[in-house]
């Protein structure tokens, strides 16, 4: 027995370090040989024709060679990003990109740690719209717009703000105008029903019956709510896995918080959390409106549609929903347009290809109004950018990368493989117009009606207070703690840790 | 006697049906684990039908054929290995010390050793981190994000533990072997070659074997102190975890594919773990 | 000599244990969130102490953390001796039977949070579906806190029972007989040899084992992540996972490198208590 063990392990230590070796070095590997130019050597590849303004410019920064490194998670828009875009600008600049790719809660965590410690792990970092102030406010991030003026030779002349939907105001610093991180992903989380139940004749007539009026996209809570009771009954009655709502309800992650506070809240006209901006105070009775009787009146009516949400409500994130519309569980919901064109279009992934509609999610009577007067919102609009923190070591080979992933000639594609838009002309490539068909008009939505959404309020404290909501946003879903309650509960608790973190007294 | 023969036997059938049942139970989940490695994204969704009847291969092939994850694995076997090597080897040193000689304030050492293993690691992350990318810098490389600096950390958990089983062998090792062997003239090195390590062969097995488990199965580290170079099969896990839904076919894949190693070690081994895992309570 | 054979271990011990050890002492003694607006690190003395004292999110979650331990570690034991003591004679297949016991031990925590996600998962796993089917339950671990704190302790179970089972088998094989035999001789019924013959026999290796369960229980932090992520609500949200939270996605980094260390302090404290005990034995036995 024991010279076999004693084999058995001098044939792994051997096998180890075959493997350390062949196995690619520890340290950042240089940039793949297709791009392994010298400066010296101007004459191009007998394939290139006459050298990109990238490649010019990246030899000019000294750039080639060398290897820039991003954390970002692992979407479609992300993994079309590192392959084939990423791909394509190592080719035609030498400049290697590589991305690490991790979950959605590592990739936060890493990122602020690298920027915090300004150990300059990363050169560039995905920052979804939601937490870009926090890094404002700690100046983590590289000023593009100055950059990109102080260095002209950097300034690739297709790049221009100009050309971005709305959404790159996000990115924006509030004093200067100036662009932070240039982004590489947005969508609306619109309302998403099945086409083909609404359409159905039985179904319609059954409902109209039931409910009084026809069958329609809701634009009311109560219409909700109605058609909601509707299928869920029609679910039971013909034995069928369907449900009338989805509820992004997890008991144990932040997701619930983001649906309830991006969602729900402001379609009932409570924005920004319910936190007041000019006194950092959320209670009614100091200004606030986070326990207000309609921030109570919205979070009953979202906790009210557990019962017509199916059983998985109460573990679902983005993730489940997703996967509990792609299953035809539910009837309708709220559901991120990222997930729209999959969900819409790919048959590996999803059940009801081709019958999913898009609509603007139900609003409270005049929140709608108030949207387009520029006074609220209706809905979350979402999305990412790529920025460069201060402690990068190759700004320079970033910001050429960032230029490059907004070029319109990749948009179309990156646009069908991840549902993402972020310049205003990818609205009318065809591949785009195609794929708005078949969602029955999500890109339409997000083009005509997008301006109605908007993003996370601009708090640097994002993380920590939402935090500190959560747990009573969970009690209120577990049924442990009564709404009203809740909600004083967590304005209170929000006022504290506000103040402990220095805004307001 | 017909009664204790009875009494004998349903003893027996009881013994089997108990292990029959325990076995059940342990392996569902790994086999259910196996089933949803089997399906494609979409089959998922169909009610959880127990049985499987054919196989999504493209849910092993994606992963095992991309450039990435052959390196995730690749790295998980070297930081796997060479970490087990060096506790043993620090270990087997270490225990020996403290087995033959008087060291001053030897109880508190070995006790250190062992709070090394219970601090909760989420504060421990940050220091770790910082101590990693700041302070553990020559020029321009660090210790992040490298197998080395992950091999190292390691042992913050492993070596207490390699101690704690080895220092119950090595003391039941007598020493009137050492002291012969020396009296014949044999430096420390033969005595610990030749006497100890092959007498505490078992010990040393296992204590290789769960080293490299541990350090084969851990998530947080490896998450934290890696990046894209020095990436391990367990953090390639948590990446199927993503915005727009989790992947788990292939997530269960790599889960099974990464469970084949810790596998083949098991079965070498089983037969010395009992021996082994006296912790050296009970002499003799 | 003998410190020469120990050195290398201290210096990797030192370097990559004591260092981040003083750096979380020093942390605790300043209010260091990364998003205050105060940047930076203000020096508050012992006040995060004084908080932790009275801050009933972590008394709790400490709490949750020995209730878990009870149940779990507790269930481990009782079930490993029992499979153990049936380990102990030879039987055919036994060996097979023992080596698949033991492969829970082998599989990375998270892929076990996984597994028993994928199977308790409302709506699309097996088990809440069979349940319901076969027995009417309705189980759910998102809703139900009871259920959560179920297969939490369950999936413990499955997990570490085959560690306790080898261990105790260890201890057990090792046993003498003859006092056994003797006790039985005697007209000893079962329960007192185990009482008085067996377990004082064994208490080492079962202090050991305690120990060593009682650590990385209150270390968990990966399998509960990936099954529960805490919830529903704080339910699951054990002490390792609590300061995860607070260190990362709260980014309260003073108050969790205090919060650490407490619990530290804590463990230290309750595994002394067993360390004495078995040191005491050892002398005992010897």
């Amino acid at each position: 027995m024991k010279p076999k063990f004693w084999t058995i392990l001098s044939l792994l230590v051997v096998l180890s370090t075959l493997v350390a070796c062949v196995a690619p070095a520890a340290m950042p590997a240089p940039a793949q040989p297709a791009a392994q130019a010298p400066e010296a050597t101007k004459v191009p590849a007998a394939a290139a024709p006459a050298e990109s303004w990238f490649a010019t410019a990246a030899k000019n920064a000294s750039c080639v060679g060398k290897t820039i490194r991003g954390v970002a998670e692992s979407t479609p828009p992300s993994r079309y990003a590192a392959d084939p875009i990423a791909k394509e600008f190592a080719k035609e600049t030498g400049i290697n990109v590589e991305f690490e790719t991790t979950s959605w809660d590592q990739m936060y965590d890493k990122e602020i740690k690298d920027m915090e410690a300004n150990t300059g792990l990363y050169d560039f970092v995905y920052i979804e719209q939601d937490i870009v102030y926090a890094y404002l406010a700690r100046n983590f991030l590289v000023d593009v717009t100055q950059a990109l003026k102080d260095k002209p030779d950097l300034h690739f002349a297709g790049y221009d703000p100009a050309k971005f939907t709305t959404f790159i105001n996000n990115y924006k610093d509030p004093k200067s105008g100036d662009v932070m991180s240039v982004p590489m992903e947005s969508f609306v989380k619109p309302y998403i029903y099945r086409k083909d139940l609404f359409d159905d004749p039985a179904i319609k007539a059954a409902f109209e019956k039931a409910a009084g009026y026809p069958l329609a996209p809701a634009t009311t809570f109560k219409q909700y709510e109605d058609i909601a009771k509707f299928f869920t009954q029609w679910g039971k009655d013909n034995k069928m896995e369907l449900w009338g709502s989805t509820v992004q309800g997890t008991t144990g992650h932040p997701a619930s918080f983001y649906e309830y506070y991006e969602t729900i809240a402001p379609s009932f006209g409570v924005y920004n959390w319910g936190i007041n901006k000019d006194n950092w105070k959320a209670c009614v009775k100091n200004g606030g409106q986070m326990n207000s009787d309609r921030a109570k009146e919205a979070l009953t009516f979202w906790t009210g549609m557990l019962k017509y949400a199916p059983p998985e409500s109460t573990s679902s994130t983005w993730d489940e929903v997703a996967a509990t519309m792609a299953a035809g569980r539910a009837a309708q919901g709220w559901v991120y347009g990222e997930n729209t064109g999959w969900i819409a279009r790919d048959a590996t992934k999803s059940k009801v290809v081709g019958k999913i509609g898009v609509a603007l999610p139900p609003t409270y009577q005049g929140v709608i109004d108030d949207a387009k007067a520029g006074k609220g919102y209706i809905g979350y609009y979402d999305g990412g950018a790529y920025g460069i923190p201060v402690g990068s070591k190759n700004k320079d080979c970033a910001l050429l990368w960032l230029q490059y992933y907004a070029q319109e000639k990749f948009q179309a594609d990156w646009a069908v493989a991840g549902s993402r838009i972020i310049l205003k002309s990818t609205y009318d490539e065809p591949k785009v117009q195609e794929l708005d068909k078949i969602t029955n008009g999500y890109f339409t939505l997000q083009k005509d009606q997008g301006y109605l959404f908007a993003g996370a309020p601009a708090f640097p404290f994002h993380a920590t207070i939402r935090e500190v909501i959560t747990p009573f946003i969970w009690k209120t879903l577990m049924g442990e703690m009564k709404v009203s309650d809740a909600l004083d509960k967590a304005c209170e608790a929000t006022e504290a840790e506000l103040v402990k973190l220095g805004y307001g007294k | 006697m017909k009664k204790t023969k009875l009494r004998k036997a349903l003893g027996r059938a009881g013994i089997y049906l108990v292990w029959i049942i325990a076995t059940l139970v342990v392996l569902f989940p790994i086999y259910w684990l196996f089933v949803v490695s089997a399906r494609s994204r979409v089959e998922l969704f169909g009610g959880p039908n127990l049985l499987q009847t054919h196989f999504f291969a493209p849910n092993y092939t994606k992963p095992l054929s991309s450039p990435t994850f052959q390196r995730y694995l690749a790295n998980s076997v070297v930081i796997a290995t060479s970490n087990a090597l060096l506790v043993s080897l620090l270990a087997v040193g270490a225990t020996y010390a403290l087995s033959r000689w008087r060291l001053k304030g030897e109880g508190s050492i070995f006790f250190w050793t062992i709070t090394n293993r219970m601090a909760p690691p989420a504060a421990f992350m940050l220091p770790v981190f910082l101590l990693f990318t700041r302070v553990a810098k020559v020029g321009d490389s660090s210790l992040f994000d490298t197998r080395i600096g992950l091999i190292l950390i390691y042992c913050t958990f492993n070596l207490p533990f390699a101690i704690w089983l080895l220092k119950g062998i090595i003391d039941g090792i007598p020493i009137e072997l050492d002291e012969a062997a020396f009296v014949d003239g044999a430096s420390t090195f033969t005595v610990l070659r030749k006497i100890i390590v092959p007498l505490a062969a078992p010990g040393i097995a296992i204590t290789f074997v769960l080293s490299w488990v541990f350090a084969w199965n851990e998530y947080l580290y490896a998450a934290t102190l890696t990046s894209v170079n020095a990436r391990t099969v367990t953090t390639g896990l948590a990446e199927f975890v993503t915005v727009t839904g989790t992947n788990w076919g292939e997530m269960a894949a790599l889960s099974m594919v990464s469970l084949l190693p810790a596998l083949l070690f098991l079965t070498l081994v089983q037969k010395y773990i009992v021996t082994g895992l006296t912790f050296g309570a009970v002499k003799g | 000599m003998g410190w020469g054979l120990i050195a290398p271990t201290l210096i990797v011990l030192a370097i990559i244990g004591l260092i981040p050890f003083f750096y979380v002492i020093y942390i605790g003694f300043f209010d260091w969130n990364i998003f205050s607006a105060k940047a930076g690190m203000v020096f508050v003395g012992v006040n995060n102490y004084r908080r932790l004292v009275f801050d009933e999110d972590f008394l709790r979650a400490l709490w949750r953390t020995l209730q878990f331990m009870f149940w779990a570690v507790g269930s481990e034991f009782v079930l490993g001796y029992l499979l153990a003591q049936t380990l102990v004679r030879d039987f055919r297949g036994k060996a097979f039977f023992r080596t698949v016991h033991a492969l829970p031990l082998m599989i990375a925590p998270i892929a076990i949070g996984a597994t028993w996600r994928l199977l308790t998962i409302p709506g699309f796993g097996p088990i809440p579906y069979y349940l319901s089917k076969w027995f009417g339950i309705d189980y759910n671990i998102g809703r139900f806190a009871s259920h959560a704190s179920l297969t939490v302790v369950l999936m413990d179970i499955w997990h570490w029972t085959p560690f306790v089972t080898l261990c105790l088998l260890a201890g057990l094989t090792s046993l003498p007989k003859e006092p056994l035999e003797q006790a039985l001789v005697d007209g000893a019924n079962r329960w007192q040899v185990f009482r008085y013959i067996t377990l004082p026999a064994i208490m080492p290796v079962v202090l050991t084992t305690f120990f060593i369960r009682v650590m990385d229980a209150l270390r968990v932090v990966d399998e509960i992540w990936m099954l529960t992520g805490g919830g529903p609500g704080d339910t699951t949200r054990y002490i390792g996972l609590h300061i995860w939270r607070i260190v990362f996605p709260k980014t309260d980094y003073g108050y969790g490198s205090a919060m650490s260390l407490l619990t530290l302090y804590f463990t230290i404290v309750l595994c002394w208590m067993v360390f004495t005990a078995i040191m005491s034995r050892g002398q005992e036995t010897s």
